[in-house]
């Protein structure tokens, strides 16, 4: 680690009804990754866009390079080198990765954009990084893992010496984080300060070298990683000790009835000749890789997606799926993976979104019974614990872990007996997370048959009674909860890879 | 301020709204200063004849805008219908309650039409309306053969200028009391049926409603279907007022709807519509009129105030919802 680079002390932000950041002190030295820490909530984005100009903040300094400065845009703080690689990816699919590397400052000859000179300069950044992407590759063609080494690429050649990750492994699989992992390092190594963003604790140990964490907008401390423990850092952000261990037995049992049977479903390249069987009371994690087909499966056996074969058959009955509103029909909810683009209205009330799969059943004669709506979203605002200040509050107002439970209201309000939940922590801060997982269980042990997608090992090993595993759009593997071991499952999921 | 917007009775009329009714009565208070002979029951009844045909042109429009779409062929369809069954009543002569229902149909039509395109083949609402629009004036031209239709005025001879009574019954403004009742019908619409739940919801997001098991086509198709047979009653009210139709015209009253909306806080990018501030929006727009034709200037300064106003809501509702985000 070398001298400081940045100091951010005493920084205040309040929004409307609420204090963001409460004097928060942070501080980033030269060639380390520091890791920013925190639930949803705990203030980590909004002091990070109050560094890069997004934000104005209300007090405090921010010292770069022992200047105090004050970015108004981010383009300000780009000049001066501090660049944010986002969650969501921002590129241009149609254009090339060159393209894309210089867009808003391509190269000239004349009138003309030189293409062939941004190729190259593209290369060298690649070079550099040890990346091996062709720069005249169109983005859509390439994998998530790819675009955003492209993303950071885009970040060394503004010459950042400050570079933001947030949330960067969330979208990868476990090779494409040790390559970014790899990437990471060698920036280290070059002397430039990394912040890094992540709830992914196993991340944090591996990649950085100093934690802050924060806790309802206020700093909570900074630990040197290698001198604490993963149990130290959890407690610092929610003040408890969270550990579970994973489940060790099904928790159906032997003679529970197969409610859910999916008999060789075919669904474009990602889904091929899946089949399998869901158990009353039953989690069935589905675990694998990213784009394994897990997602697609499930959007196809909802009727959101297109299927070319294969039968469905509920509680013994085939049954005819081709629209989310048949899926609904016959008792079936999906809480989808992107919660903002296929989950929740976000201008509309928790109300408006929570009775939206079941409007009808509150309906006096042509009108919108709004008492009884009203009634049945606070009940779920009580028994999910949503942390809102009313059933009016615009769902856009509230955190990710409370959007989520919003639209798990919205199933549970239909009393679905199958649910789908594809990637339900995703993005959720720790605390949430348990509240979901203990949901979960709750609503399984009620005899609702839950079909659990999940990217995380921890999350499938503890919550799931049996595992099936898919890899590249196939079934390669369903392995009961008590054989199911890590090295078991990633063997499975990547059977085609290798 | 702050303690005015959040009061609890400011909050349900709507802050924007209140402050939009004061500018329209600060509007009439400086046309009446300004122009000698404006504060009169003529001129009042001469607003309100421009306020109820694009009352229900800028209502209908509030549906499909809610759904985040757009309908650019409102003013031509609803001089569409008014050529058609006026051409029918006094060239083929049918009864004047068929040539009103024939309005009204055809405006539905029309909805259907754009609505269908729209929701269930996925062509863009722009283009859609924009391809209507034309439609809808050059078949009103072929119907009539290119030329103007009079309606019957309130003393014709064969008796059937008695639809001018949906107006105005002996210098009473009678066609307030419709309106307000299409008022508070479409507000029950908007705020407590399904179809408006729906409406501004899919608005909001499409597919997460889609994937909530709704039929969201039906849905977005029926913003259309709305606005088409408001178009259609829009008609009624124009030639009740205004006797003489031309083809081929229209299109002004696109632009005067759309800006009714937007002003009372219905906003472009869908899932938020107001019925209420459509409303005062349309008393705006009428009253501008009504001051700029007083003031001897022609319409087409009208134009450019309305396109301005467009564009000052547009961007005002562009910023509010960054900020929000």
């Amino acid at each position: 680690m070398g001298e400081v680079i940045l100091t951010m002390s005493g920084i205040d932000k309040s929004f409307p009804g609420v204090h963001a950041l409460d004097h928060v002190d942070f501080e980033l030295r030269r060639g380390e990754v520091h890791a920013l820490m925190g639930e949803n909530g705990a203030g980590k984005s909004t002091l990070m866009k109050v560094l890069t100009g997004i934000y104005s903040k209300d007090s405090g300094t921010i010292t770069f390079e022992g200047k105090e400065v004050e970015y108004h845009n981010t383009h300000d703080a780009q000049e001066a080198g501090i660049v944010i690689v986002h969650q969501e990816l921002n590129m241009v699919g149609d254009l090339t990765v060159a393209q894309n590397i210089f867009i808003g400052r391509e190269f000239r000859k004349g009138f003309m954009i030189d293409d062939r000179r941004m190729i190259e300069e593209s290369k060298k950044l690649f070079d550099e990084l040890h990346i091996n992407i062709d720069p005249r590759a169109k983005m859509s063609d390439l994998t998530v893992g790819k675009q955003q080494m492209c993303e950071i690429a885009k970040a060394i050649s503004h010459k950042a010496k400050v570079i933001i990750f947030d949330e960067p492994s969330a979208a990868l699989t476990e090779k494409e984080i040790d390559d970014l992992f790899a990437i990471i390092r060698d920036l280290r190594s070059q002397n430039l300060g990394i912040i890094y963003i992540s709830h992914r604790m196993d991340e944090i140990k591996v990649i950085t070298d100093r934690v802050t964490v924060m806790r309802d907008g206020t700093y909570v401390g900074t630990l040197i990683t290698d001198e604490c423990t993963k149990e130290d850092i959890i407690n610092m952000m929610v003040g408890r000790v969270i550990y579970e261990e994973p489940k060790t037995h099904s928790m159906v049992p032997a003679d529970a009835p197969v409610v859910l049977k999916v008999d060789h479903l075919n669904a474009g390249k990602m889904v091929q000749d899946v089949s399998f069987e869901l158990r009353k009371g039953e989690i069935l994690g589905f675990s694998g890789l990213m784009g394994a087909g897990r997602t697609e499966t499930a959007r196809a056996l909802f009727g959101a997606d297109p299927k070319q074969s294969g039968d469905i058959y509920i509680n013994g009955e085939k049954v005819t799926i081709n629209s989310p509103e048949d899926a609904v029909k016959h008792g079936i909810g999906y809480l989808s993976e992107d919660r903002k683009r296929y989950g929740i209205a976000v201008q509309k009330t928790i109300t408006e979104n929570s009775t939206l799969a079941t409007l009808k059943e509150y309906m006096a004669g042509l009108f919108i019974n709004k008492s009884t709506e009203r009634a049945v979203t606070l009940q779920y605002i009580k028994e999910l614990d949503t942390k809102t200040p009313g059933p009016d509050q615009l769902v856009v107002n509230l955190s990710g872990g409370n959007q989520q439970k919003v639209v798990i209201a919205k199933w549970l309000v239909r009393n679905c007996d199958i649910l789908i939940f594809d990637e339900p922590t995703r993005g959720i801060d720790v605390g949430a997370k348990n509240e979901i997982y203990k949901l979960m269980n709750r609503l399984a042990a009620e005899g609702k048959s839950i079909i659990m997608i999940s990217s995380e090992m921890t999350e499938i090993l503890r919550m799931s009674d049996r595992i099936i595993v898919m890899c590249e759009g196939k079934k390669t593997g369903e392995i009961p909860i008590e054989e199911a071991t890590q090295e078991a499952i990633m063997d499975k999921a990547t059977r085609d890879i290798r | 301020m702050e303690k005015i917007k959040n009061n609890p009775i400011v909050k349900k009329l709507g802050f924007n709204r209140i402050i939009l009714f004061l500018i329209l009565l600060l509007m009439y208070g400086a046309f009446s200063v300004i122009i000698p002979g404006f504060a009169s029951m003529a001129r009042i009844m001469s607003i309100l004849n421009y306020v109820y045909f694009l009352g229900f042109l800028a209502l209908g429009v509030t549906f499909v805008i809610a759904t985040g779409g757009i309908d650019f062929s409102i003013g031509p369809v609803m001089f569409c219908c008014a050529l058609m069954s006026g051409y029918s009543l006094n060239t083929f002569g049918v009864p004047v309650v068929v040539a009103l229902l024939m309005s009204i149909v055809i405006g539905m039509l029309f909805g259907c039409f754009n609505g269908y395109l729209v929701a269930f083949v996925g062509v863009p609402p722009f283009i859609v309306s924009m391809a209507t629009m034309n439609i809808a004036k050059g078949l009103g031209s072929v119907f009539t053969k290119t030329q103007s239709v009079s309606w019957p005025q309130s003393n014709d001879p064969s008796g059937n200028g008695w639809f001018r009574n949906l107006v105005k019954v002996d210098g009473i403004p009678v066609g307030l009391i419709i309106f307000g009742i299409a008022i508070v019908i479409l507000f029950i619409v908007m705020n407590n049926t399904r179809a408006g739940r729906y409406i501004l919801c899919l608005g909001s997001n499409k597919e997460a409603v889609r994937l909530s098991g709704v039929n969201v086509r039906k849905w977005q198709m029926l913003a259309y279907v709305i606005c088409g047979t408001m178009a259609g009653i829009a008609a009624i009210f124009f030639v009740s007022a205004y006797t003489t139709v031309q083809p081929g015209l229209g299109d002004t009253y696109n632009n005067e709807a759309i800006a009714s909306c937007v002003m009372g806080g219905t906003s472009m990018g869908g899932g938020l519509a107001s019925i209420g501030g459509t409303v005062i929006g349309v008393f705006v727009i009428s009253l501008l009129q009504e001051g700029i034709m007083a003031m001897r200037m022609t319409k087409e300064v009208q134009m450019i105030i309305t396109g301005l106003i467009v564009i000052v809501f547009v961007y005002a509702d562009v910023s509010a919802r960054r900020r929000r985000n």
